[in-house]
């Protein structure tokens, strides 16, 4: 293998890393605040991307395409939230993940509604090239990892420096408790909740211009999304992030040795680090509430 | 003679529910109820893993898809008996559940649920594009006129196997209810409810939770291999993620663990996908939004609504309680 297609393979697999990261981080939220199992969080993505389609079509700029993904995805979180999971948290896990899947594929449904099913093509906002020891590299691919650092940044400030960020991590410990001091639970559920459906908006967004968006493009990301929650462990963000970028290069490289194995290796790396741990790489023996 | 009494209160409400399926063929279409039996069949094995061991499972796809191929790959490239092709594909059911359930069923339910979707998701793409050359990808593998026929019931025929998938239902419900009513069925469901006190008793919670996963999934994949065999063909489409769902609404639908929830489950399901997708084509709108539904509507599903309700007309009736008990599903 040459060291260009190696670079290059290794550039695309931190880019696919990112957007695997953007997406899961939302699922590893709620799953650690609320002990939901949000599948719906695979149609945020889809709305972001529909949304970059759309508003890059009217306005002609992607990036202004993607901010409106996150916008409205973050609104079509906050409604369902307020909607369906308000009445569903006191409830088992399984059940969260059953309404989730209800939510997730009668959502398609509603995608299809509007914009039909056809594939449609998002333009790259930058065509420039960069030159890295040797290999182009396209400067999208950087500015979306460069993108998923500043989130994780982002994420680690608000979780560890603001009052509602500290209040989230203690409620990840024990809710009754944050409950116990005064704080408004139900409204940290739902910021929580928010941040989690706009990231997935973002990674949607972001992801556009790299893939055709077509309604069902939730359910084919949907098992890696999986393998990097389950991998990196559930609830814990830092795993996320680290499983997300494993996952990245095993589907990255893994396509360059031989074409199947992007869709197999994640899979067998997943059963080896479960056969081993349970609850995933950094993942909490947290019991159900 | 007591013995026989017993028998008959054992067994009548099965065979009064698949006397009055067969009746239903009077005034339904065949491919109606021969779909209402095999999809009642596929959710058997999900209903039993939600309702008593507590195990959610999305992946049932990866099962049926085990069992449909094993068919299959039987009859398009090796023999032509359908009741060797329906074995193999029940065989290599138990094979693939027998591989994948001793990993499995050592994890956290959430985590299970996640694995298992991933499974039937990597088993889709396996079939479509990894295998493409053996399944022929998404053409699928078209077999209906290798099924030799077969001396006295003609799987070939739609009125034969009308008759098989019945005897077929018939048997797996009679199982089920002797699950349900063995020391096993019980250990199924303690370890659902409380896996300490099921430790403190002797029993491996562990080798409870494998032998239900291995049977559970070993039914899905006879539903497979029925299906193969019914409709002649099999593409990767039947272990597609956006059908993960399926079993799992028609479990809910019909209410969890109990059972006859499946059957009931299955024939509304059926129905209502036959008179929804003629008035409009947006199929998953209206089963996402169903599913919510009945899930904020309290779960409890059209059987376990009825099945009170029905017992007390039944021992109104016949003012006797035991008349009542024998009604149908436990629980």
């Amino acid at each position: 293998m040459s060291a260009q297609l190696l670079t290059s393979g290794v550039i695309f697999g931190l880019s696919i890393g990112s957007i695997f990261f953007l997406m899961a981080i939302g699922l590893s939220l709620c799953f650690g605040l609320m002990r939901i199992i949000s599948l719906d969080q695979l149609l945020y993505y889809s709305v972001g991307a529909y949304l970059t389609y759309s508003l890059t079509l009217v306005t002609g700029n992607v990036w202004l395409g993607v901010l409106g993904g996150v916008v409205v995805a973050g609104i079509v979180s906050f409604a369902v939230e307020r909607l369906i999971f308000r009445r569903i948290y006191e409830r088992e896990l399984t059940f969260s993940m059953i309404t989730s899947f209800g939510v997730l594929i009668g959502g398609i449904g509603v995608i299809k509604f509007f914009w039909g099913v056809v594939p449609r093509p998002v333009p790259v906002p930058l065509m420039a090239q960069i030159d890295i020891i040797g290999t182009e590299v396209p400067v999208y691919r950087l500015i979306v990892v460069a993108i998923a650092f500043l989130v994780y940044a982002g994420i680690w400030l608000f979780l560890n420096r603001t009052i509602t960020g500290k209040a989230i991590r203690a409620g990840i410990e024990n809710v009754e408790h944050v409950e116990g001091l005064g704080i408004n639970v139900s409204r940290l559920f739902t910021i929580t909740f928010i941040i989690a459906g706009a990231l997935s908006g973002l990674a949607g967004g972001l992801h556009a211009p790299l893939i055709m968006v077509d309604p069902s493009m939730g359910l084919e990301v949907l098992a890696f999304v999986f393998m990097v929650v389950i991998i990196g462990g559930l609830g814990s963000i830092k795993g996320t992030l680290i499983s997300a970028f494993i996952v990245g290069q095993v589907v990255s490289l893994g396509s360059l040795i031989y074409a199947p194995l992007a869709q197999m290796a994640p899979f067998a790396i997943m059963l080896l680090i479960l056969l081993v741990k349970p609850t995933g790489l950094y993942g909490s023996p947290l019991l159900k509430r | 003679m007591a013995a026989m009494v017993n028998a008959w209160r054992w067994w009548w409400g099965i065979l009064l529910a698949f006397f009055l399926v067969g009746l239903s063929r009077l005034f339904l279409p065949l491919p109606f109820i021969i779909e209402v039996l095999i999809f009642s069949i596929y959710t058997m094995g999900c209903s039993f893993l939600l309702g008593r061991v507590g195990f959610i499972s999305f992946g049932q796809p990866a099962y049926l898809a085990a069992g449909a191929y094993g068919t299959a790959f039987y009859l398009f490239y090796f023999g032509s008996n359908p009741y060797v092709g329906i074995l193999i594909g029940i065989l290599s059911g138990l094979a693939v559940s027998g591989i994948v359930g001793p990993l499995f069923v050592r994890l956290r339910s959430d985590y299970f649920a996640l694995v298992n979707l991933a499974l039937a998701v990597i088993i889709y793409y396996l079939m479509q594009k990894v295998l493409a050359g053996i399944t022929k990808g998404d053409n699928g593998l078209w077999f209906l006129t290798n099924i030799a026929s077969t001396p006295v019931l003609d799987l070939g025929k739609p009125d034969h196997f009308f008759i098989f998938s019945i005897l077929v239902a018939l048997a797996i419900w009679a199982f089920y209810k002797y699950l349900d009513d063995s020391v096993f069925g019980a250990c199924c469901l303690a370890t659902k409810i409380n896996e300490d006190k099921l430790k403190f008793l002797g029993y491996s919670n562990y080798g409870v939770r494998l032998l239900a996963f291995v049977i559970a999934n070993t039914t899905t994949a006879l539903a497979g291999a029925m299906y193969a065999v019914y409709l002649g063909f099999v593409s990767p489409e039947i272990t597609s993620p956006a059908r993960a769902a399926d079993p799992v609404v028609v479990t809910i639908l019909g209410g969890t663990g109990t059972l006859f929830g499946p059957l009931v489950g299955a024939i509304a399901y059926t129905g209502m996908k036959d008179v929804i997708s003629k008035l409009i084509g947006n199929w998953e709108l209206f089963i996402g939004f169903l599913l919510v539904f009945i899930m904020l509507a309290g779960e409890k599903g059209i059987w376990g609504t009825l099945q009170p309700w029905l017992e007390r007309l039944f021992s109104r009736k016949k003012a006797s309680p035991a008349a009542g008990e024998g009604a149908g599903a436990r629980q």
